[in-house]
């Protein structure tokens, strides 16, 4: 069993690159990609790790205001750097969170994942100075890169894109990594997990750090995307919308959070011009997945491929 | 002369609240033995077993393994030194094939568990360590199946196989047999045997045929405290231990 098995991700690579040809809107594409990376740092704390984690709309606005401010204060900054220090700033939140948060057992440490989310957002709202509150940061530049402008929304998209496929592989990885063998194990049975020698609590706040920098780097790509950083990137809502995508999709494979964004951002701007109620139509599609699918929307590949290898039970291989 | 225990306590007391559970234990597991406790219901078996563990602190008193004092280590260090467990009640991976749970146990002996970017695959030492306990346990049939499907039997057995993934030098197992009928209460007894001829064991147990069968030393507690060691023969001829326990049954 090999989840990092070339096969699905070169379809992937392949759907990537010809998505702006199919649906004439890569800004919204742009935004799919960075939503795949949100849902997917997501499902890597609850498909792998278990950990249902309520609040990652901190770490994407920890990345927004990180890439916007430097962006807007400092010139010249390369496009990796901005990418790089909202990706560190991703994960030094996420450590502190994690970190605090799994002191408390079970549902105490998701409900602290949610007030450390409402604390960013109240720390972002009243910061105004800093962030603009709820008027945005403004002004953010979008650099280039190696001399190539991004002004363009497709050259834009591209970059992005490059983006996403780098760390969604290192996800892949991760995921097949002795590392991503452990965060399954203490999913199963933490005690027992403790019991065979593994310091548990290391191993959840890596992985939830780890979660932080690919949400921090989501945050960034989004600032630079739209040239301002509203104040959503840290509320509450944008995390709900994460869990949203992530369960969508299903957890049972990293590539459910893919289609779990893409729905999601194709569906609600599809949705949103024909009706101005159209979350209700977004949460009846929700819920008749989550009744229906367990599995989430990926769960259909697996129901029409039996012999496709579940990571739930991870075959021998050589 | 008593030889030095592997593992040895000294004055171990635990209480919780007013109730004194385990009442200045000393006990001295010899290495390369099979030492069974055994004791009626509420004797405090499970809380001294417990404290061996590293599940639960001792109110007082000590815990020595290999002469090196780990009354303060928790259950996580202790199997890092060469202690491992089983648990009373089934405690698997469930959603993870055999084969997993035994290479997952058997990975926490090496430095590689941070590693985040070769699979985990490469790493054919645990692979090879995985496959041949599972093969020893003769559960190399059911290696691809998940392992909460197995049957009763086979999960005793798998739940055995993890604690022998970390390579543990002390086998404590915490009632292997509950639950356990006919057939598989046998095949667990066999396979006690032949790993009692390669491990130190500390067993707790109900099953007294399988504890009379097997144990090399026994210990018999009532009330929190030990109330006779010895044999199997000797036990089996101790009458406070007639009256207290084996008598009960009639």
């Amino acid at each position: 069993m090999n989840v990092a098995r070339p096969g699905a991700f070169l379809v992937l690579v392949a759907l990537v690159a010809v998505a702006p040809l199919v649906v004439h809107y890569p800004v919204l594409l742009t935004q799919a990609l960075i939503f795949g990376l949100l849902a997917a740092a997501f499902n890597l704390l609850l498909g792998e790790l278990g950990f249902l984690s309520f609040g990652q709309a901190t770490f994407n606005g920890l990345g927004a205001y990180a890439a916007g401010l430097l962006l807007v204060h400092v010139a010249h900054v390369p496009i990796l750097v901005a990418l790089l220090v909202a990706a560190l700033c991703g994960a030094g939140g996420a450590l502190v969170v994690g970190a605090l948060s799994m002191q408390g057992a079970g549902v105490y440490a998701v409900m602290l994942t949610f007030a450390f989310n409402e604390l960013a957002f109240y720390l972002a709202f009243q910061l105004r100075d800093l962030t603009g509150g709820d008027n945005g940061l403004r002004g953010v530049v979008r650099p280039e890169f190696i001399g190539i402008s991004l002004a363009g929304e497709n050259a834009y998209y591209y970059f992005v894109a490059a983006v996403f496929l780098v760390v969604f592989y290192a996800l892949l990885r991760l995921i097949d990594s002795p590392f991503g063998h452990v965060l399954r194990a203490i999913r199963e049975n933490e005690p027992r997990a403790r019991a065979i020698g593994y310091d548990t609590r290391r191993f959840k706040v890596t992985a939830f750090t780890i979660s932080g920098a690919v949400s921090g780097i989501a945050g960034a790509a989004y600032a630079m995307l739209y040239g301002f950083v509203p104040l959503e990137v840290v509320n509450f809502d944008t995390s709900t919308n994460i869990v949203i995508m992530g369960l969508l999709g299903g957890t049972g494979s990293p590539y459910g959070a893919i289609v779990g964004a893409a729905i999601f951002t194709l569906l609600s701007d599809r949705l949103s011009r024909l009706w101005a109620h159209w979350p209700l139509l977004l949460g009846i599609l929700f819920c008749t997945v989550v009744l229906t699918l367990r599995g989430g929307v990926i769960e259909i590949v697996h129901r029409l491929r039996p012999s496709t290898p579940r990571r739930k039970a991870p075959l021998r291989s050589g | 002369m008593t030889p030095v225990g592997m593992l040895r306590t000294e004055k171990l007391c635990k209480s919780f609240g007013g109730t004194v559970a385990v009442d200045s234990v000393d006990l001295n597991v010899r290495a390369a033995s099979l030492h069974a406790i055994i004791g009626p219901n509420g004797a405090g078996k499970t809380t001294l077993f417990n404290l061996l563990a590293g599940e639960m602190r001792p109110t007082s008193g000590g815990v020595f393994f290999e002469d090196r004092e780990i009354t303060r280590l928790d259950v996580r260090e202790r199997s890092h030194l060469g202690i491992g467990r089983s648990f009373q009640r089934t405690n698997i991976f469930r959603a993870l094939s055999a084969y997993e749970n035994v290479r997952v146990a058997a990975q926490s002996r090496t430095q590689a568990s941070f590693a985040m970017w070769e699979p985990a695959t490469r790493l054919r030492d645990v692979a090879a360590r995985a496959q041949a306990i599972l093969d020893d346990a003769g559960l190399a049939a059911l290696a691809v199946r998940t392992a909460g499907e197995l049957a009763g039997g086979d999960q005793r057995l798998l739940e055995i196989a993890i604690a022998l993934a970390t390579a543990p030098k002390l086998l404590l197992l915490d009632e292997p047999s509950q639950g356990l009928s006919g057939e598989d209460a046998l095949r667990l007894m066999a396979r006690i045997r032949t790993l009692a001829e390669r491990y130190t064991i500390v067993l707790i147990e109900h099953n007294m045929n399988l504890v009379m069968e097997l144990s090399d030393e026994i210990t018999v507690m009532n009330f929190g405290s030990i109330l006779a060691r010895g044999t199997p023969a000797e036990i089996r001829a101790d009458p406070q231990v007639r009256e207290a326990y084996l008598g009960s049954r009639g």
